[in-house]
């Protein structure tokens, strides 16, 4: 039983009427008097310059309000991910990009943006703008970008003694004496993966509405994860105050998983600068097809790793690299080497490590954020390199695991500390539930269809700090009629967190929820906050808003105690009534409920929070708690089973089970943690097997859309168990830690651990595609 | 060819409007008659968020040119709930956790729903079959199989109880 009213209940979400209905509201969604239409011509080459353009045929189509190319756009540099605002102080900012450039460097890239009286007329328009570009070579792979010959994408920039394009500090994570460590051990594994380009393919494209007013100010709808900084963003691209533009969710988003931690691509600019241009409202909406080519995707990489052990299994040295393509812009590649490092090295307690990462230019679409940053790409080569180390070693994996994992309290490379880990148990119950001691057991000699069991642990953040700015503001106000509103600067982008936060809210306060009100993903009316991302909402901006909750409450009970006359810690509010501690309730005349008044005369011992607040409202009094914090950090847990069966004869990979198991401290809403983890299964069986964007010869991205970028569906789906294993963590509100991103930790390396196990053969390149496997598996 | 106005039966009421040729049914339920509950994720019917019940069946509305609605009977995510309150399908998806963006939602449940007005015993592969062409990037798709599940037992125990639902 749990000892609370409303955390730890799977209460149905709060938005679950408007979006079962049709009556939420998107940014796509959204239609304004006099509105404008735009469209966006992107450049067709992988690298070019600009030498001429020609509008003058699109400004006289009838319909056409406002053109902007590099000639009329701003030009101010920025990063359209929040490392613009939120860099920490040791690092330096990567700004690299202009809204219009007189060079394009992707397939994709802006080259002209036309707002109409409508999308055809805009469309008809981009057809008519002339645009002469001088070819410049171009570079689509990220160690081939590195070599002394390779064009430069930005300049200068980025010539390193490491090799050309590196736009960010290299992160170098020193732990103790790696070389030392690899001497030590009696034996060494080490392999490089190659990691491909995954797409977020959340369900809403980017899109924005720009309306600007008489005065200049600026309202922007937008598909952000990030309203506040996204509005200082906009703000530094048109040098104007941030304070002049609110940026708000209207208020639901369709999906992020990263994909719009700042810019919705450049949705939003683009539509701003046009919308003030032409005077008039002017609505962008990518197709899926710009979206796939023109927004930012998960970093390829190649990762190497070498571990070193003792003959009993003991971990001595790990020694890791890993390169990202970061694509055209920088966006996160200053920042996600890092978390790949940091989170690859924080598994296993190995008393040697080091790690050597960063990030290379091409000419490709951009990379940046997508859910668990950076840590599928080194989770996949740390933990089949792990398989491997069993295997040479004669050790089962899952005892190998056993034997090395982080515990509490062990000393790591993070500098927070390891506050919590039940690891053990999911890897204890995730095995139980695929039935690992079948594992070697499972096929008879000479069939065609092979199953093999595999698995993967991995931790995550619960947010964003150390490697970015993290703190988050709440607001609590008691109204007058007793009725709670909470303010957070976070939107939820699907994750259910205007539910979960509620929850918390609900909680503190000893409140209904449904005497609650959330204003949430909107710069006006909330405070500043860094947004959803990094698994951080419900841990960090919970903390927020229970601080805030809990400040509300203290003083509704210190103007309460003066009337019960005695102390507050004595008062308690439960289900919105205010009473002494565990004392039995006496009931006033008439009603039953009591006045304040009363209760200072003796009579009855009891009032509600609608009496309470509206007393102080005729006396000039209200309540507002107010939560300002910065979050602690502490690692959720992962340990993800898989079976799987591999047709010998077309090479497909059938998955049979998928377990995952987690540790997320304490699930505020079990069912919604659910839905993540089994969101999160989903998408990483769709990095094993199947999502991939392949360039041409001609740097054009093969897949754009979802017709050909290989998704999975409702069919392609396995068995999926989700198990939740709660830790009380002291960091996170109620004992929550994160729970978005861990899930797409492992289950791709499990899947990949289990075709080893199956096939006796290890890809050393994902993802396991029919012709991939059937090439392996007959040459 | 011209502008032509074409009625139609919409949610259970007749509607008449002027379509040209180039049109979809998408862009005249979304841009004309602002009915947003059907939303666009694609435009080329690949991700099933535009999913309405054209004559019975689930259908694309991106791929629908406008014209062939003349006549026809159209049921939109709009047009589901009833007047005592929500179908067990849309019930059902917030009482199993299969609501998260939203996004695919509405089109979801209209691909579940042209299945269970005709089966309302399906088994686990129909229901996969019929949300098939239907993407959903948030859940994993296990508790929409769930709540379309749940839904369809609703309806079940309510037809033995002689209710309309």
């Amino acid at each position: 039983m749990s000892q609370f009213e409303y955390v730890g209940k799977s209460i149905g979400r709060r938005d679950g009427v408007d979006k079962t209905t049709g009556r939420g509201l998107f940014t796509t969604d959204i239609f304004l008097p006099g509105m404008l239409f735009a469209k966006v011509l992107r450049s067709p080459h992988p690298h070019a310059r600009i030498v001429s353009i020609d509008t003058t045929e699109a400004e006289k189509l009838p319909g056409v309000k406002a053109i902007m190319t590099h000639k009329n756009g701003p030009k101010n540099l920025f990063n359209a991910a929040v490392p613009m605002f939120l860099t920490i102080p040791q690092l330096e900012r990567v700004l690299d990009q202009y809204l219009f450039d007189e060079i394009v460097r992707h397939v994709g890239d802006e080259v002209a943006a036309v707002a109409a009286t409508s999308e055809a007329v805009a469309e008809k328009a981009l057809g008519l703008i002339k645009v002469e570009y001088e070819i410049l070579p171009a570079v689509f792979d990220a160690l081939e970008a590195m070599k002394p010959e390779a064009p430069e994408l930005h300049a200068g920039k980025g010539c390193t003694p490491e090799g050309k394009n590196i736009p960010a500090e290299i992160v170098k994570i020193p732990y103790n004496d790696v070389e030392k460590g690899l001497a030590e051990s009696d034996v060494i594994v080490e392999q490089t993966f190659e990691l491909p380009v995954q797409k977020q393919v959340q369900m809403e494209t980017q899109a924005a509405v720009a309306q600007v007013d008489g005065n200049g100010d600026v309202t922007v709808w937008s598909t952000t994860q990030t309203p506040h900084p996204s509005r200082a963003i906009l703000g530094q691209i048109f040098g104007i105050a941030a304070s002049k533009i609110r940026v708000l969710a209207p208020p639901y988003v369709g999906g992020g998983f990263g994909v719009r931690i700042g810019l919705s691509g450049k949705a939003e600019p683009i539509a701003m600068g046009l919308a003030l241009l032409a005077k008039r409202p002017v609505k962008l909406v990518y197709t899926r097809k710009e979206d796939f080519i023109a927004s930012d995707t998960r970093h390829a990489a190649y990762v190497t790793v070498k571990l070193g052990a003792k003959k009993d299994g003991t971990f001595q040295a790990l020694d890791m690299k890993a390169v990202f393509n970061t694509g055209a812009f920088c966006t996160f590649g200053a920042e996600l080497p890092g978390v790949c490092g940091a989170m690859t090295l924080a598994i296993y307690r190995i008393p040697h490590q080091r790690y050597f990462g960063h990030s290379v230019y091409t000419n490709r679409t951009s990379a940046g954020a997508m859910r668990g940053f950076g840590n599928p790409q080194g989770n996949l080569a740390m933990e089949q390199v792990v398989d491997m180390m069993a295997e040479k070693l004669g050790m089962d994996p899952l005892e190998l695991r056993r034997k090395n994992i982080m515990k509490a309290g062990d000393p790591w490379c993070l500098p927070y500390p390891c506050s919590t880990t039940e690891l053990s148990e999911c890897m204890r119950q995730g095995a139980e539930s695929i039935g690992w001691e079948r594992r070697g057991k499972l096929n008879e000699p000479g069939a065609v269809k092979l199953r093999g069991l595999g698995m993967a642990v991995g931790t995550h953040v619960s947010n964003a700090w150390p490697f970015c700015v993290d703190y988050d503001n709440a607001y609590v106000t008691i109204q007058p009629d007793g009725s709670a509103h909470v303010a957070s600067g976070v939107p939820d982008i699907g994750t259910g967190t205007s539910t979960s936060l509620v929850q918390i809210a609900a909680e503190t306060l000893g409140m209904s929820m449904d005497s609650i009100s959330l204003t949430y993903g909107d710069t006006l009316g909330t405070p500043f906050d860094i947004g959803s991302h990094a698994s951080r909402t419900c841990y960090a901006a919970g903390t927020a808003i229970k601080a805030a909750a809990a400040d509300a409450r203290k003083q509704l009970l210190e103007y309460a105690a003066g009337y019960f006359n005695i102390a507050p810690e004595r008062l308690e509010i439960k289900a919105g009534l205010i009473s002494p501690v565990a004392g039995s309730l006496d009931e006033c005349s008439g009603s039953g409920l009591c006045q304040l008044e009363e209760v200072k005369e003796g009579k009855g011992n009891s009032v509600t929070v609608a009496e309470l607040a509206y007393h102080a409202h005729v006396r000039n009094k209200q309540f507002i708690g107010v939560g300002r914090i910065v979050p602690e950090n502490a690692p959720p847990w992962h340990a993800c089973f898989a079976e799987v069966e591999v047709d010998t004869r077309t090479g497909q990979v059938r998955i049979v089970k998928l377990a995952a198991a987690h540790d997320v401290g304490r699930a505020i809403n079990p069912m919604i943690v659910e839905g993540q983890i089994e969101g999160g299964a989903a998408q990483g069986i769709g990095y094993a097997l199947s999502e991939e964007i392949t360039y041409n010869d001609k740097g054009r991205q093969q897949q754009y859309s979802m017709h050909n970028y290989m998704l999975p569906t409702a069919e392609d789906m396995p068995e999926i168990h989700s198990i939740i294993v709660e830790s009380h963590d002291p960091t996170g509100p109620f004992g929550a830690k994160g729970a978005g991103e861990c899930s797409l930790v492992c289950p791709a390396s499990a899947i990949a651990n289990a075709v080893a196990n199956a096939t006796g053969y290890r890809f050393k390149q994902i993802p396991m595609t029919p012709e991939r496997v059937f090439k392996a598996l007959n040459s | 060819m011209p502008n032509q106005i074409i009625s139609f039966r919409l949610n259970g009421e007749v509607v008449e409007i002027a379509v040209s040729p180039e049109e979809m049914l998408l862009d005249v339920l979304r841009e004309k008659m602002h009915l947003t509950g059907t939303k666009r994720g694609c435009g080329k019917g690949e991700c099933g968020a535009c999913t309405v019940i054209f004559n019975g069946k689930a259908m694309n509305a991106c791929l629908i040119p406008a014209m062939r609605a003349k006549g026809a009977d159209i049921q939109t995510i709009e047009g589901v709930e009833g007047p005592g309150g929500l179908h067990p399908l849309q019930q059902s998806f917030i009482d199993k956790g299969a609501v998260q963006c939203g996004f695919c939602t509405p089109g979801m449940i209209m691909s579940a729903k042209a299945l269970l007005d005709k089966n309302k015993s399906p088994s686990k592969e129909q229901i996969r079959e019929a949300v098939g062409g239907n993407i959903c990037r948030c859940t994993g798709y296990v508790k929409i199989e769930e709540a379309v599940e749940d839904a369809a037992r609703q309806l079940r125990a309510s037809a033995v109880k002689g209710g309309d639902l």
